[in-house]
């Protein structure tokens, strides 16, 4: 039976749980990349060229990683959820990038709803490519998709729960591939955790409940996931305390979409650029004066 | 005796110390640079300081602020450790309780901070790139053969400022040196210079916020009359400059450590005090941590870097 590697990475923290839950109900073994270590960027940083974003050169050090310890890997293309509702290009560029510059088999999907290309084609082709009939990729697609679901309104719920908490509440603006990664964004998590903060975070809403709300503020949002986190501010702006964009660099969408967020916002907020620069001491500046700035008169 | 409160700040070009009595009026104070060695730099700088208090009075309490301040905050045993921002408004509130706008140039931040009825409402700080701060500067002054102290007074001689980019640093010392070797008058390239760092600072931190007066102008660079003339033409507005302006963080943190007193009175005999770092990387797991070793007079006090938090 062929092993499937998914790199925890990018796409990982969007359909992770969709994969992992269709793989296993088709009995699929497949290994998950470790969370990123100093090796795995390092990996990266010798493979990428210098125009890409930090988050890639970290995807393709875990496909790094991968590369001998599995049969094939699994990398989608994924290009847009229908008009105006594009994904940032380093998405569809991901699966040619990796074909040009690893020798490996590539478990490949495409979703392009402008051409009719969903998840469920994606999912079936990937099960067909591993000789799986085609009920049982059936069963195994609305098994996962079923889960996804309630996951959705559940990670909704707790979100919403966590905006009624007394503590001072911090919403991160980020793309979850660099908020919730061991070497980018989990720091910040960590020291805002152990400083009695409540997070909340933008990808946990329910995007169709915050991606119609994005509208209302910011018209012309070319990007989907930029859509998540704006609407994601229009959505629960009066409810909490500051705001912390997070970006890597150099991202394309969010120099765009947090300018636009950060000119219309009328709360504190932070603006945290990271690089692969190794010393959390930047950091933690910005972070420490921003928590006493909402902590609020500090001259009494 | 009489009580007082010693605020140090370690920027990453000067150190700064201030002590202040009770009433918060500065009873000395000491500059010098920090030249890459904050501990030497913290010890030259208690030397001075310790030659200049009058005998009467008992240092009661330490804070310190800026980039090295936790190192020097272990090394003194500082009752407060806290960021430059906050330290920074203190120390300007307590002079000017009803500023709105604080710019602020050090050797390698540059930062924003917007206030109303003495509550910070929201600042911005340079995010990675130290463009437009006084590093920038002392290395063209360097180019240049000039004292980066008498950049102001060649710039206030200039009467056309040469344009030079103001974006990006790199960009900027091209511009700088094709305009040198084109034959523009030093003076011209100097107060282009200073207009440079205005625009850039203006186009970087403080793109998108009201900048309302009164506005203090604070750190290092705030020194430069250049940039400051600058700022004043391109805000339209008038810029406080206070004779301690480059002192206002170490003030800052002085205020904040004497609120936070001990109990314990401190010397400032440090000269025998072993104080050293070791560095090393650690290589349990592929993490490869870069883990900084603290010894005070031999002893461990603390270790920081780990991922893993094991050290």
């Amino acid at each position: 039976m062929s092993t499937v590697g998914i790199p925890r990475s990018l796409f990982y923290y969007y359909y992770s749980n969709i994969w992992k839950d269709f793989l296993d109900y088709l009995k699929i073994p497949y290994v998950i990349s470790p969370k990123t270590n100093q090796d795995i960027l390092n990996r990266g940083m010798k493979i990428s060229n210098d125009e890409m974003c930090l988050s890639l050169k970290n995807y393709l050090g875990h496909i790094d990683y991968l590369k001998d310890k599995c049969d094939f890997i699994l990398v989608p293309r994924i290009s847009n959820f229908k008009k105006d509702n594009q994904t940032c290009t380093n998405f569809w560029a991901a699966y040619d990038i990796v074909k040009n510059l690893f020798d490996i088999n590539v478990l490949h999907y495409n979703i392009n709803l402008e051409k009719g290309k969903t998840l469920k084609k994606g999912l079936y082709k990937i099960g067909k490519q591993l000789n799986k009939k085609h009920h049982a990729i059936k069963k195994a697609y609305k098994y996962a998709i079923i889960k996804e679901k309630k996951r959705i309104k559940q990670n909704h719920i707790i979100n919403l729960n966590k905006l009624k908490v007394a503590k001072t509440k911090i919403l991160i603006v980020s793309h979850p591939y660099n908020l919730y990664d061991e070497m980018l964004g989990k720091d910040i998590i960590k020291y805002l955790i152990k400083n009695n903060i409540e997070i909340i975070y933008t990808d946990k809403f329910n995007p169709k409940i915050t991606n119609n709300l994005s509208k209302k503020n910011f018209k012309d949002l070319y990007f989907k996931y930029s859509k998540d986190n704006l609407g994601a501010i229009a959505y629960c702006e009066d409810k909490i305390d500051g705001i912390i964009f997070l970006s890597s660099f150099p991202c394309a969408p969010d120099s765009l979409a947090n300018e636009i967020a950060m000119r219309k916002i009328k709360k504190p907020y932070l603006n945290l650029v990271i690089d692969d620069s190794s010393s959390f001491t930047g950091l933690e500046t910005r972070l420490e004066s921003f928590l006493d700035m909402l902590g609020g008169p500090i001259n009494d | 005796m009489k009580e007082c409160y010693l605020g140090i700040d370690i920027g990453s070009i000067s150190t700064k110390g201030v002590i202040i009595d009770n009433d918060n009026n500065i009873i000395t104070s000491a500059y010098i640079w920090t030249e890459g060695n904050p501990v030497e730099a913290v010890k030259n700088l208690l030397e001075i300081l310790k030659t200049k208090l009058p005998k009467e009075y008992q240092i009661k309490s330490i804070g310190t602020t800026g980039s090295a301040r936790k190192l020097i905050g272990l090394m003194l045993k500082a009752s407060v450790v806290k960021n430059e921002i906050t330290a920074h408004a203190i120390g300007t509130l307590t002079f000017y309780p009803n500023v709105r706008t604080i710019l602020e140039i050090g050797g390698q931040d540059s930062k924003i901070i917007l206030i109303k009825n003495g509550i910070i409402q929201n600042y911005a700080m340079n995010t990675l790139c130290a463009a437009g701060t006084g590093s920038f500067l002392s290395s063209q002054a360097k180019r240049l053969g000039i004292d980066v102290e008498k950049f102001g007074d060649y710039a206030l001689k200039s009467q056309n400022p040469v344009k030079i980019a103001a974006r990006c640093t790199v960009f900027a010392e091209s511009d700088l040196v094709h305009k040198a070797q084109v034959g523009y008058a030093k003076e011209d390239i100097i107060a282009g210079l200073c207009k440079s760092v205005v625009l850039n600072y203006l186009n970087n931190v403080g793109k998108g916020k009201k900048i309302i007066s009164p506005i203090i102008f604070q750190g290092g660079v705030s020194k430069n009359k250049g940039v400051v003339k600058y700022f004043k033409e391109i805000l339209k507005e008038d810029i406080i400059v206070d004779e301690n302006s480059h002192l206002m963080g170490a003030i800052g943190i002085a205020v904040l450590a004497k609120k936070n007193k001990t109990g314990s009175t401190y010397s400032l005999e440090l000269k025998n005090l072993k104080f050293q770092t070791k560095a090393f990387e650690c290589h349990r797991c592929s993490n490869s941590c870069e883990l900084l070793k603290i010894y005070r007079n031999n002893e461990l006090v603390d270790s920081w870097g780990s991922k893993c938090g094991k050290y």
